[in-house]
């Protein structure tokens, strides 16, 4: 069959052979093992970066904890120095407040101590007073001198006033 | 060297080229043509004297004869880079892995921008196919001579710009875009491909026009003896590496780009849409029917 143009379809065959070999071979010989290279460095570089990436997140990760716990760590003593300061404060004044206390009652003790002192003082000098006057009494009631008895009543007494 | 003795050797030299370009015309009664201008060009297109032969088997255009020595010297020059370029890559590129890697890169790049989906077989053709067209181009620059059956010699054209070649080339690269739109999108790729029912032509025929315009435009100032000094290094170099630039490029971008259309995929928006709607009125009805 005549084709205008001469178109020869054997021969478009042939051309194509032509190609597929052209193909096979610029494929297996020089375009995959020159893009598996490139694919192999660029996935290498790629591991790099992303190696790199995951590091630097970890270390910012690892920064910001420590930054927190410091960040507790200044709360938790600013936390304590309130505390220390709260308690400090209620310490003295219930020192204080004790002090206080045991002032009033030793000053009572010493008031009522000081009362018995007195009346004892007083209940003990009545009572030699008493005795003073019973001696002095019997003395001149023995003696039936008035005169002595008076003497004798008066010596007796700066006696017990000497002794005193 | 002064500027004045420069002027002077450059003048030297303009006078005895004038002058030899004078003698030769003057003198030059070229043989005889074998064939005039009409035949040549005539069958630069058509191929019906010029015919090789092709092993004793059967009588083919020189454009085959020149794919299978373009073929021949790319697979040799892929072997050599096999075994003694490619084992020795470094991690920093030399000179020569560089053009390797970026000729590799750049069919990759072009596969990638326009078919972001698939693109690991079309990168292999458009590279083979770039490749192919570009050195086929170039190598008509050699003018390697062969004899044809008829006895004359003639020197081994473009592949491209037998009409086969071309042919072979733009239907193989239809067929590849229906293959890809199968593959990764079904009947859609094959509706998508068959869409674009004139691509075959239009790429067979664009390799075809270009490479043969450029051929039969060399042959045409080579014809005249009096064109053939400086001219032939515009027409015959520069339109020939242009050519070869603008052909690689243009086939494997209208591949890449048609690939990319037909792989792509599609939504099926619509339908789904028209069922919801249709649930929907199916939810209502009972309600409005209470």
């Amino acid at each position: 069959m005549k084709v205008p143009l001469n178109i020869d379809w054997q021969q478009i065959l042939l051309h194509l052979l032509n190609f597929t070999i052209l193909f096979a071979a610029l494929y297996f010989f020089l375009y995959k093992p020159v893009k598996d290279f490139m694919e192999k460095r660029e996935a290498g570089y790629k591991k790099q970066h992303d190696d790199a990436e995951q590091a630097l997140a970890d270390a910012e990760k690892t920064k910001a904890e420590y930054e927190e716990k410091i960040a507790g760590a200044e709360e938790e003593i600013a936390a304590m120095k309130t505390e220390a300061g709260t308690k400090n404060a209620e310490e003295r004044a219930r020192v204080i407040e004790q002090a206080k206390a045991e002032a009033v009652t030793i000053v009572e003790a010493a008031k009522k101590r000081g009362e018995l002192e007195h009346d004892k003082i007083i209940a003990e000098a009545q009572r030699e007073i008493a005795d003073i006057v019973t001696t002095a009494t019997e003395k001149i009631v023995l003696s039936a001198d008035v005169s002595k008895s008076y003497d004798e009543f008066l010596k007796s007494a700066e006696g017990n006033a000497k002794n005193e | 060297m002064s500027k004045k003795k420069s002027i002077v050797t450059f003048a030297i030299f303009l006078v005895i080229i004038i002058a030899l370009y004078v003698g030769i015309l003057l003198l030059g009664k070229p043989a005889p043509r074998a064939e005039t201008l009409g035949e040549t060009m005539k069958d630069a297109v058509l191929h019906e004297t010029m015919k090789v032969d092709l092993f004793g088997f059967m009588e083919v255009n020189p454009g085959l004869i020149s794919a299978f020595t373009v073929t021949g010297v790319l697979t040799l020059f892929a072997i050599f880079c096999r075994i003694f370029v490619i084992p020795r890559f470094k991690e920093i590129p030399g000179k020569f892995q560089m053009i390797l890697e970026s000729l590799v890169g750049i069919f990759r790049g072009l596969a990638k921008s326009n078919s972001p989906e698939k693109n690991q077989v079309l990168s292999a053709y458009i590279f083979t196919a770039g490749v192919y067209i570009f050195v086929g181009t170039i190598f008509e620059l050699f003018g390697v001579q062969v004899i044809t059956t008829s006895g004359s010699p003639v020197s081994l054209p473009a592949p491209l710009s037998d009409i086969n070649g071309a042919i072979a080339m733009g239907g193989l690269s239809y067929l590849f875009i229906l293959g890809g739109g199968i593959v990764n999108n079904g009947w859609h790729g094959i509706l998508g491909t068959l869409k674009e029912f004139s691509l075959p032509l239009s790429m067979s025929f664009r390799l075809f026009g270009a490479l043969l315009s450029g051929a039969l435009v060399t042959e045409l100032v080579y014809y005249s003896m009096s064109l053939s000094f400086v001219l032939p290094v515009i027409v015959g170099v520069l339109f020939t590496l242009l050519h070869a630039l603008i052909q690689a490029y243009v086939l494997t971008l209208l591949v890449s780009i048609f690939y990319g259309e037909v792989s792509e995929k599609k939504l099926e928006k619509p339908r789904r849409f028209r069922k919801e709607k249709k649930n929907s009125n199916n939810t209502i009805t009972p309600e409005v029917s209470k």
